[in-house]
């Protein structure tokens, strides 16, 4: 879990809250035993996120908007995606995003959805600002096992190893290190050639700009697959109204000259590439 | 003319239309480039160096047709390609990083042409910007 500013003053902010409380009942002598209950279940949530994760096997999200579920966007089945031919990604709906006009916000916010009964990612949104970008270096992940995680590699892998832990939401994005709701098992083309230059694109426009994009990702598996297709991003940027930042895509969980079975993460050989 | 690409990794030049990053250093190197010579470009690229504040821009919307013998030309969107034969001189800036793109430059057009200067600076969000200058 990162140790950035925001959760520091997310931290202080719900002590302050508990300190006024139980002082204004005891001044006011309406102090009860349950009280103590009540600010607990107003401050559960937070004491989640001081856990470390050596401490609590549920490692917890670090959004500042947690519990709420992000909207999904248009429903995409893996019938309507393109056979992969070659591209790492390909374009969807025109390059045109489903954002509604509620979402378009310049307030900051990230939000990791709850995992689906097979333990898998569903959709990962953020509004990413400034504010939310990492100020330290990216912690050590390897504690998450996303689903249908092998460690495996090939020769011809950059790195050899065929699968990564993909954030849904980079790491320089919104600073997140080892949230399981935001963790999916992905080739290293994924990561590399499918993700990584959107985010890119993303992370350069926001320290320029200092304005807010919308950033909404979805990973798309088949039926009860642990491995999935690839990823549906799809990326807005607020304060232009789209002039900076926009695009609609979906990013292949391929890796050339690697077969996967997508219910079970086996992989094995096929070609050269 | 003497024309002015940006260039990610893999000589991406534009996605869906948009530019496919910025930098506020690499603007102040144009502008130091240009010695307070006018910079030729579209609106699209305008609204950008204006972001910077930057005023040393006239706005055509045929610029590159308009173009003469050493005039500077910001493209971004445009297709020089039926201009070739004015560029006397090329200058590329390189991201040094990879983008999406679904539009391309076709370094083959520079076959025969000479790297006259390479430079790496530094960027305002990016660790290392490329300046290369080609000419005929």
């Amino acid at each position: 879990m990162k140790t950035t500013e925001k959760k520091k003053k997310k931290t202080f902010l719900y002590a302050l809250i508990v300190v006024a409380v139980l002082l204004i009942k005891l001044a006011t002598g309406t102090f009860q035993p349950q009280d103590l209950e009540a600010i607990t279940a107003l401050t559960g949530q937070e004491t989640a996120v001081s856990q470390t994760p050596a401490q609590n096997d549920e490692l917890p999200s670090s959004s500042p908007v947690q519990g709420t579920a992000p909207p999904v966007s248009a429903p995409i089945s893996p019938e309507d995606i393109p056979e992969y031919s070659g591209d790492p990604y390909v374009v969807l709906n025109n390059n045109l995003p489903d954002f509604t006009e509620e979402d378009k916000t310049t307030a900051s916010f990230e939000i990791y959805g709850e995992l689906d009964s097979l333990g898998r990612c569903t959709t990962a949104y953020a509004n990413v600002g400034y504010d939310l970008m990492p100020t330290e270096k990216r912690g050590n992940i390897s504690s998450v096992k996303p689903t249908g995680w092998h460690s495996v590699q090939y020769d011809h892998v950059d790195g050899k190893s065929l699968y990564n832990r993909c954030h849904l939401i980079g790491f320089q994005l919104t600073g997140e290190n080892a949230n399981k709701k935001n963790l999916i098992t992905g080739t290293r083309y994924l990561n590399v050639e499918g993700m990584l230059p959107f985010e890119n694109m993303i992370a350069d426009y926001v320290k320029e700009t200092n304005n807010h994009v919308l950033y909404r990702v979805t990973p798309v598996f088949q039926e009860d697959y642990l491995v999935a297709d690839g990823v549906q991003m799809e990326a807005w940027s607020v304060e232009d109204d789209g002039e900076g930042i926009c695009f609609h895509v979906f990013a292949y969980n391929v890796q050339p000259g690697v077969s996967i079975d997508y219910a079970t993460g086996e992989s094995w050989l096929t070609k050269e590439p | 003319m003497i024309a002015i690409l940006c260039l990610d990794s893999r000589n991406g030049l534009m996605f869906g239309g948009r530019r496919q990053s910025r930098d506020r250093l690499l603007l102040e190197d144009i502008e130091d480039f240009c010695e307070g010579k006018t910079v030729l470009m579209n609106e699209y690229s305008n609204r950008l160096f204006l972001q910077y504040n930057f005023s040393n821009q006239t706005v055509l919307p045929d610029f590159l047709a308009q173009a003469g013998p050493g005039d500077i030309c910001f493209i971004e969107g445009n297709d020089v390609l039926p201009f070739w034969e004015k560029v006397e001189k090329l200058i590329l800036y390189c991201w040094n990083r990879v983008y999406p793109a679904d539009l391309y430059f076709d370094l083959a057009v520079l076959e025969g042409w000479r790297l006259t200067e390479k430079k790496d600076f530094p960027g305002s969000s990016h660790e290392i910007l490329t300046r290369k200058v080609y000419e005929r």
